[in-house]
């Protein structure tokens, strides 16, 4: 559904985004991660024709966004980074406007200004002023803009940013039932979200690819490896230096009831020999699932700031 | 074109929720006003023409405010990014907002036409000429209109839209009045390329082709510049 080959985006002698490739297939949701600044919105800003790519190309359900910048425009849905909303207008008004400009007029406007209204929270607040709304709202109208036309493609840049929690949950629970009748890119600093909504992931640091696959497979291939041995009253600083020790051992750190290490290679055969051997109880040696938080920290390494 | 019609409502609704289109309907008639008790005062004739030379000047520097905010607060606001990444040509998105410029001109000249009402009950005025004088001071509007937004394509402040809007158009007044600097002959030909010398033929109730096409190519030049400049975005 999204093909990008080879993007490059500069802005004079600054490079924001440099020679990024990936795809996303239909009915997928690809969450875009990376610290702030990595060229996240430049990306999403070319896809959506706002902006020209400096080099390379970028095709939506098979139209080239450069070429064909109309046929793409029609079949994306986007919501930037700050909502782009008229303060000036109302809620109904702006809708309307919003779904003229994509050609969609009369009766079936009021349709899907209707539809979309429910779908996103807002059904009673046709009258008011968009300038009095909350930032939550806002990001409603944002959302309800996006999908007026009913479109395949899906980008959103940040879509929860600045709500508050339940907000969040909102928000959250909505892109997840548009999975089923679109494609979606979203970008966002929380990671959790990630792995609540997305099938794929794409890394990028400083406008390059860090990593991208699914779900899994980026967790999986980037995330450090971590045990959890459970050893119940134990003087964990003497485990800890015991265990640290060993030769597969990376990283020891406490935590609440034991200790929990890093290593490339599987520790466990020796870390329970070790714990046996000094009398200590063992209640448990277990493979911790890799975090997609882990991967990413360690693909962007410390310099990568996360909200 | 059904898009110029949609960012057309947009740009009035926009313009009339907010005191702006009132406040510039008050000032404009206030200095119509003045202007018109001034010509009747130094002249004693039952003739717009002072007023009308005085509007058209004052309107270089009032327009500009009334276009500055047009793409300036577009980008500000990011509701730009939600017109270009829109199903409509940059064609639709100038001629919505020049035609919503062009309403409110048009509200404006209107309310202006008390004033020759005044003159009817009062006086014996020739309105063949004051017909001729509104079609000239609509065809500076479109004129000034235009060059108003190019200047407002070129940032994303405001105030310096406006202000770049009448530095763009004060060279055209003022080389209409150069003859003391650059002598007879020169003047002749800047008098072709200034405002003033065009409009004059209008006050005195004669509509000459030459002048009517001056002021279309003046819009024509500054609408298309301000099409190249969005244009240009793309291969920034």
């Amino acid at each position: 559904m999204i093909e990008v080959q080879g993007i490059t985006k500069r802005y004079g002698p600054f490079v924001a985004v440099k020679d990024l490739s990936f795809s996303v297939g239909e009915g997928r949701v690809l969450g875009f991660i990376g610290p702030n600044g990595a060229g996240k919105t430049s990306t999403m800003r070319v896809l959506t024709g706002f902006l020209p790519a400096s080099e390379g190309s970028a095709k939506i359900a098979g139209f080239d966004v450069f070429e064909k910048p109309m046929e793409v425009k029609k079949r994306v849905g986007y919501l930037p980074e700050t909502p782009p909303l008229y303060q000036e207008l109302s809620v109904g008004d702006y809708l309307q406007f919003v779904a003229e400009l994509r050609g969609i007029t009369g009766a079936e406007s009021l349709k899907r200004i209707g539809e979309v209204m429910e779908r996103v929270g807002l059904r009673g607040w046709e009258r008011r002023i968009l300038g009095s709304l909350s930032k939550g709202y806002r990001q409603r109208v944002g959302l309800a803009q996006a999908l007026i036309h009913q479109p395949p493609v899906l980008i959103l840049d940040e879509p929860t940013s600045g709500l508050d929690p339940a907000q969040m949950v909102g928000v959250r629970k909505l892109i997840s039932d548009l999975r089923q009748d679109h494609t979606v890119v979203l970008s966002t600093h929380i990671l959790r979200e990630v792995e609540a909504l997305c099938d794929d992931v794409v890394v990028i640091n400083k406008g390059e690819l860090a990593a991208k696959g699914t779900l899994d497979e980026v967790r999986l291939a980037h995330a450090p490896v971590r045990y959890r041995i459970g050893l119940p009253g134990v003087d964990l600083d003497k485990a800890a230096n015991a265990v640290g020790a060993l030769d597969q051992v990376a990283q020891v750190r406490l935590v609440d009831g034991g200790l929990e290490v890093s290593s490339p290679e599987d520790p466990r055969v020796a870390i329970a020999a070790t714990v046996v051997n000094a009398g200590w109880a063992l209640q448990s040696l277990e493979r911790l699932a890799p975090s997609l938080e882990d991967a990413f920290l360690s693909l962007v390494g410390a310099e990568g700031e996360l909200l | 074109m059904r898009a110029v019609w949609t960012l057309l409502k947009k740009e009035l609704k926009v313009t009339f929720v907010t005191p702006l289109a009132y406040v510039f309907l008050g000032v404009f008639l206030f200095l119509a006003g003045l202007f018109f008790y001034m010509g009747i005062v130094m002249t004693g004739e039952a003739s717009l023409r002072v007023m009308m030379g005085n509007l058209a000047i004052s309107l270089l520097f009032v327009l500009p405010m009334l276009t500055m905010r047009h793409f300036a607060e577009e980008q500000k606001a990011g509701t730009f990014e939600l017109l270009m990444t829109s199903p409509i040509s940059p064609v639709a998105l100038i001629l919505g907002k020049w035609l919503s410029s062009m309403v409110m001109c048009s509200l404006m000249l209107i309310g202006t036409l008390v004033f020759p009402i005044v003159l009817e009950v009062y006086g014996d005025p020739d309105w063949g000429i004051i017909f001729t004088s509104y079609i000239g001071l609509f065809l500076v509007c479109g004129a000034f209109t235009a060059a108003g937004l190019f200047a407002s394509s070129l940032t994303n402040d405001q105030v310096a839209a406006g202000m770049g809007g009448i530095v763009l158009l004060l060279p055209f007044w003022l080389i209409g009045n150069a003859d003391a600097l650059v002598g007879d002959g020169l003047q002749d030909w800047l008098d072709k390329l200034a405002l003033l010398p065009h409009l004059r033929g209008f006050t005195r109730g004669v509509v000459d082709s030459a002048d009517v096409a001056y002021f279309v190519a003046f819009a024509f030049v500054f609408l298309f510049l301000t099409y190249r400049t969005l244009e240009s975005r793309r291969w920034r």
